[in-house]
């Protein structure tokens, strides 16, 4: 009788086995899952340590600790990867070294290529093995998008201007110097095409068509700057995420979203290098034309995290006011003005200027709001102040020519004239105030500036770009000196080893 | 003297016979080349040669260690329980020496091995190092392969007891003290004069006079090294901070200067000019804190100076030394466990008696928090139970016998190009093999000539 009862019981519950087994592996129960990809030393360790994985695990992750205590670092690299390998289904495991070695053993060495290594290799665990292993995880995705995006991307870092010449280097073994061409990158003819694309797919990890179709719905980008790759990371993440979707949670989707605009930002603010041939270096302007796509990922951010759409909204405000000055001063005024319009049309209730509840839009034309942008900065109206700031604007705009940027030069100019002018307006007509206040013409204060920078604060080479520009004879030779050199410099550097000047 | 050295020289021979020595050195070979390409670097020629030292030397340590101690159980255990030790014991050779015999020749095997292991990885750092561009190679032999002396600010403590003797008298004729109870002013007082010689405010000076004594006189063109550490008052830590260096004697010797970004709570090395020290061997560093937070200098961490006393050859040779002490006091475990026990129960007993020692990190907390029941951190409270008042004092007794060994660290010496002094190898050799070794040779040789070696049970 009970044998009976127990065999109708085993036969049931084969019929939910199926079911259980799926649920099991959807919810992430199972302790052992098929390591794919992974060397046989690897699946055959991972097999027959069984459960002292985690106690070696334990182990050695103590072993770091203790170490990292002692700042000694040498031994990271390798137990890291022994202690990712131990656990290579455990996300935690992953983030946590990479992130120790790209943001805490870096920081911990005060020369840039040193911070750079630590950098790279935190990046290197993240995006050559942990996703190899763990193809889904969004999480992963996340923090490898995260590195691109705030520890190269931003500022934070006092060598972050090193770790974007490093990752531009490493992007023109790819891409060379000039804009990528993906249909030979996708479709390479040529052997240098293949060893191009193989370099790309083989040691960046990155697939081609998936960055052109990136180029085409955020860009144009500039892939050899770290923005570009915190993009492709993150929406690299969101398709993988579908693949199984059941086990995603939406807040990390939305994280990754962030990521994504986030980087967009970045990427208008300071995503176009602008070569200085003269001087061989490049410099990061504005990239204008993603102003449409960035809007448009952040009304897209705005519907798809409902929770935090107010901090959405005000970034996205603050980046539109943002991109209708950078027009402006760029000498896009159409665009300027377009852009204008449609801020004073989503956000017609707030202040285009901090402080000042009265700045909205309807109140405020095109020209009043860049000039009280401007003007900002003055906050006083202090002569001296103006001055500084006319000369400022005055210098970058010289400088913006020397380097062929002549819509910069012709916009920033247009606005000094417009500052001095609004300038002339405040103090009035009264004769004793105007010469208690005076401001020489803006021709005044640009001859100064420019006698300035062609009298050594430029190179030679862009002083001569700059006359040419500008049709001045070239600068007659100087006089030989008499004089030999004093003696050994006094210029302190920084971040560099054995660097430091002696003095007698 | 001739009776032991046959006791040595049969030891060889079965070492030998049972082809130990080849199987031995394979391993060790085979650890020396084979670890260094299995194990990642972080892509420095420095990462890469500390790499290789500490798993190299790690693992010939272990290796040699536990042969040591099953050969040590065995080789003695075994001649009883086989019955062979009475072949020798009935020659003319007293039983101590036999015991001091196969000790000797343990020791001896284990010194020829650690040569052949060391010759090994000098031999194989020496290779690779002569393949690195010349930058490369000059900061591995400045910071790796060396032997670093090190110098540091006169302990400041007499001044500060002084200081605060004399500021206290002074409360005192002011009759500032009121109720309060002297001591606990006096050490308030010191307390406060270290909190002013470790902190730098914004925009204040630190400096340090560090006497490199007799050091100076081969140190000219030599080039120092500053290694420094500092902490933040802030409770979010900045990433780094600036920091402006002077070193040198104004009007006496050449200046140095350089800005630095630093990173707080971590220790850095840099490289400063040569002959930056005046004639007296005084050497004055100077810092400047630029940041709007006060940094804190540790007294003892705070600044050190490091310059170069040797080479890493002979230092290799020290720090093998201390490992052959290390050896020698497992050997002589192991050989006063097997005079009394049989192999397995000896081989047992040791290695229990290794894992404890090893374990010591478990009886400092025990001995720092005083008790067994250790420290809740949810609750803020010290457990306690009726055992603490035996353990903790057997705990401390045993820290402070394993202390007597591991207080030396000839790898990490190694790995940071620090110098293990003679001075250093005399006091491991005297701590460790004399003192240690020494109760345990004493106890085993005792418990061996009283041993009854006919009633030992045969295994054949």
């Amino acid at each position: 009788m009970l044998s009976g009862v127990a065999l109708v019981l085993l036969i049931a519950v084969s019929f939910a086995q199926r079911a259980l087994t799926r649920d099991r592996d959807a919810l992430g129960l199972s302790r052992y899952t098929e390591l794919k990809g992974a060397p046989p030393v690897l699946e055959l360790t991972t097999v027959a340590l069984g459960g002292f994985r985690g106690l070696i695990s334990n182990a050695l992750w103590i072993r770091a600790t203790e170490l990292q205590d002692n700042d000694k670092y040498f031994e990271m690299v390798q137990l890291a990867d022994w202690i990712t390998k131990l656990e290579p289904h455990f996300t935690q495991v992953w983030l946590v070294q990479s992130w120790n070695m790209a943001y805490n053993i870096s920081v911990k060495f005060k020369d840039a290529t040193d911070r750079w290594r630590w950098v790279e290799r935190g990046i290197e665990l993240l995006r050559d093995q942990g996703l190899q292993y763990n193809p889904n995880d969004v999480l992963m995705y996340r923090e490898l998008a995260w590195f691109f995006q705030h520890k190269m991307g931003a500022n934070l870092d006092d060598a972050h201007i090193y770790y974007k010449r490093m990752w531009y280097k490493e992007m023109s073994t790819v891409f060379g110097m000039d804009k990528p061409d993906w249909d030979k990158l996708i479709n390479p003819q040529t052997p240098e095409e293949k060893q191009k694309a193989a370099l790309l797919r083989d040691k960046f990890k990155m697939d081609p068509k998936f960055m052109k179709e990136l180029d085409e719905r955020y860009g144009p980008l500039e892939w050899h700057l770290p923005e570009a790759s915190a993009i492709y990371w993150a929406a690299e993440g969101l398709e993988h995420a579908k693949a199984d979707d059941r086990r995603i949670d939406p807040n990390d989707l939305i994280t990754l979203r962030r990521v994504i605009y986030q980087s967009m930002q970045l990427s208008f603010q300071r995503g176009r290098l602008v070569a200085n041939q003269v001087d061989r270096k490049f410099e990061f302007g504005p990239n204008l034309e993603i102003i449409p796509k960035v809007s448009a990922a952040y009304e897209q951010a705005m519907e798809d995290d409902p929770k935090n759409r107010d901090h959405i909204e005000t970034a996205h405000r603050n980046f539109l006011k943002d991109a209708v000055f950078f027009l402006y001063t760029y000498n896009r005024v159409a665009d300027a003005a377009n852009w204008f319009k449609y801020l004073t049309r989503t956000y017609p209730d707030k202040p285009l200027l901090d402080g000042k509840p009265n700045s909205l839009p309807k109140n405020e034309t095109l020209d009043d709001y860049a000039i009280d942008r401007i003007n900002e900065e003055i906050k006083d109206r202090g002569t001296d102040k103006t001055k500084l700031v006319l000369e400022g604007m005055e210098r970058k705009a010289l400088e913006s020519l020397a380097v062929g940027e002549e819509d910069q030069y012709v916009g920033l100019d247009n606005l000094a004239q417009k500052i001095r002018n609004s300038y002339m307006d405040k103090i009035g007509t009264n004769s004793t105030i105007n010469t208690r206040l005076y401001m020489p013409p803006l021709r005044e204060i640009r001859q100064t500036v420019l006698d300035r920078l062609l009298d050594g604060e430029l190179s030679p080479q862009m002083a001569a770009q700059l006359r040419t520009k500008l049709k001045l004879p070239a600068a007659a030779p100087k006089p030989q000196s008499t004089n030999s050199p004093s003696g050994e410099s006094t210029v302190i550097s920084t971040n560099a080893p054995s660097t430091g000047t002696t003095n007698q | 003297m001739q009776q032991i050295f046959a006791i040595i020289s049969l030891t060889w021979k079965a070492a030998f016979r049972y082809r130990l020595f080849w199987v031995i050195t394979a391993l060790l070979l085979a650890a020396v080349v084979g670890l260094p390409i299995l194990v990642k670097d972080d892509g420095t020629a420095a990462g890469f040669a500390q790499i290789l030292i500490t798993y190299t030397l790690g693992a010939v340590t272990g290796l040699l260690g536990f042969c040591t101690l099953w050969l040590a159980c065995g080789t003695l255990a075994r001649d009883v329980e086989e019955c062979q030790i009475q072949m020798i014991a009935v020659k003319p050779i007293g039983r101590w020496q036999i015991w001091l015999g196969k000790w000797l020749g343990i020791v001896s095997l284990n010194a020829a091995l650690l040569a052949v292991a060391g010759l090994s990885i000098y031999g194989l750092l020496e290779w690779r190092a002569r393949r690195l561009p010349a930058a490369e190679l000059a900061k591995l032999q400045n910071e790796v392969l060396v032997a670093r002396g090190s110098a540091r600010e006169q302990n400041p403590d007499a001044f500060i007891a002084q200081e605060a003797d004399r500021l206290l008298k002074d409360r005192m004729e002011k009759r500032q003290l009121a109720d309060a109870d002297p001591n606990i002013v006096r050490q308030q007082l010191e307390q406060q004069l270290k909190a002013e010689l470790q902190a730098v405010p914004p925009g204040g000076m630190r400096w340090w006079v560090i006497h490199l004594g007799a050091a100076r006189n081969y140190l000219k063109d030599q080039p120092l090294f500053l290694r420094t550490k500092f902490h933040t008052a802030l409770t979010v830590q900045p990433d780094t901070v600036y920091a402006d260096w002077q070193v040198g004697t104004p009007r006496k010797t050449p200046i140095w200067q350089d800005e630095m970004s630093l990173a707080p709570d971590a220790f850095h090395e840099f490289p400063v000019d040569p002959n930056l020290f005046d004639e007296k061997g005084d050497l004055i560093i100077g810092f400047r804190n630029p940041n709007d937070t006060v940094l804190l200098f540790g007294l003892d961490d705070g600044m050190e100076v490091l310059y170069r006393e040797g080479g890493f050859g002979l230092n290799l040779v020290r720090g093998l030394g201390i490992i052959l002490c290390w050896m020698a006091l497992l050997a002589a475990l192991g050989l006063a466990a097997a005079s009394l026990m049989s192999f397995p129960v000896a081989a047992f007993f040791s290695l229990a008696l290794l894992g404890i020692s090893l374990s010591s990190g478990t009886l400092t907390n025990v001995v720092s928090d005083g008790t067994l029941m250790g420290y809740d951190g949810e609750k803020g409270t010290k457990g306690h139970s009726p055992l603490d008042n035996v353990a903790v004092p057997i705990f401390r007794a045993m820290l402070d016998v394993i202390n007597l060994v591991q207080q030396f660290s000839p790898i990490d010496s190694l790995t940071t190009g620090r110098s293990i002094t003679w001075q250093e190898l005399g006091l491991a050799f005297s701590q460790i093999v004399l003192l240690l070794g020494g109760v345990l040779s004493l106890t085993g040789i005792f418990i061996f000539q009283r041993r009854e070696l006919a009633t030992a049970q045969g295994t054949s």
